[in-house]
């Protein structure tokens, strides 16, 4: 088996993993640590499928637009987390 | 395509099971805190798998990937979490949550696995990574989606400091 074969296959078992935890939880933080493993398949799967097809520059463009857009997710969903359990003084969602 | 060797394989394997340990790790684990510290290992797995897919074309990636998305997001996410630290996560029973998380996940497999199969490996490309050959690409076609990054960065910081100074918004 190649890598880019088992890198599809694991960044679907992460993707079917961060799924699980998006639905099983009603913690605000939890829900974001799980798209965050989402992320990281899709990545992950970018990568691998950019292997198989023998492609250098794209992927790495792709994934720094990614990753960047990543880091501002994280920071604007926890300011909002921040002041929503200022509000409510609690995390959990209804 | 990409040359593998055995070294090469049991390394990613090895890693392999440790970043899906570690997604499990996260969606499993009570205290938020310790979830964040497990994000930080899935993302240096995840980066260590990349720059293994092909060392000589990823490894620049790998190392943008540990800097910024390790070094920043999981930093900043890990120490803003300390002001809930001690906080659990009560758990929701949704019975069929693991039934739609195999879906999801075997139906995306399913759909990669025929995409690939039906394309042939393009022409051999030059897999050694340059740095001004990414560079010149970098700024002459996409340079669009750069502002727009920069932009958005700039937001967050803006609204970073907003935050921290307190201001109500």
């Amino acid at each position: 088996m190649i890598l880019g074969d088992l890198g599809l296959t694991v960044a679907s078992i992460l993707l079917a993993i961060g799924a699980y935890g998006l639905v099983n939880s009603k913690n605000i933080i939890r829900i974001l640590l799980s798209s965050e493993i989402i992320v990281n398949a899709s990545i992950l799967m970018v990568f691998s499928a950019s292997s198989l097809l023998n492609k250098v520059y794209l992927p790495i463009f792709f994934s720094i637009f990614a990753i960047g857009m990543a880091l501002i997710e994280v920071v604007v969903a926890f300011a909002a987390i921040f002041l929503y359990y200022r509000s409510k003084g609690s995390l959990e969602v209804e | 395509m990409f040359q593998t060797n055995d070294l090469q394989l049991v390394l990613f394997l090895l890693f392999s099971i440790l970043s899906i340990a570690s997604a499990i790790f996260i969606t499993r684990q009570r205290n938020v805190f310790y979830a964040s510290i497990g994000l930080a290992f899935l993302g240096i797995a995840i980066a260590i798998l990349i720059a293994l897919l092909s060392p000589s074309a990823y490894a620049f990636y790998s190392a943008f990937h540990l800097l910024l998305y390790v070094g920043s997001a999981v930093v900043f996410l890990s120490i803003s979490l300390v002001v809930f630290r001690g906080l659990e996560v009560k758990e929701v029973q949704i019975p069929w949550a693991g039934v739609a998380a195999v879906t999801v996940g075997a139906l995306v497999y399913i759909g990669l696995f025929v995409t690939f199969s039906s394309i042939s490996p393009a022409s051999a490309e030059s897999i050694v990574f340059s740095l001004v050959k990414f560079a010149n690409i970098f700024l002459q076609q996409y340079w669009f989606p750069t502002v727009i990054l920069i932009v958005a960065l700039l937001t967050t910081m803006i609204e970073a400091l907003s935050l921290a100074r307190g201001e109500k918004t």
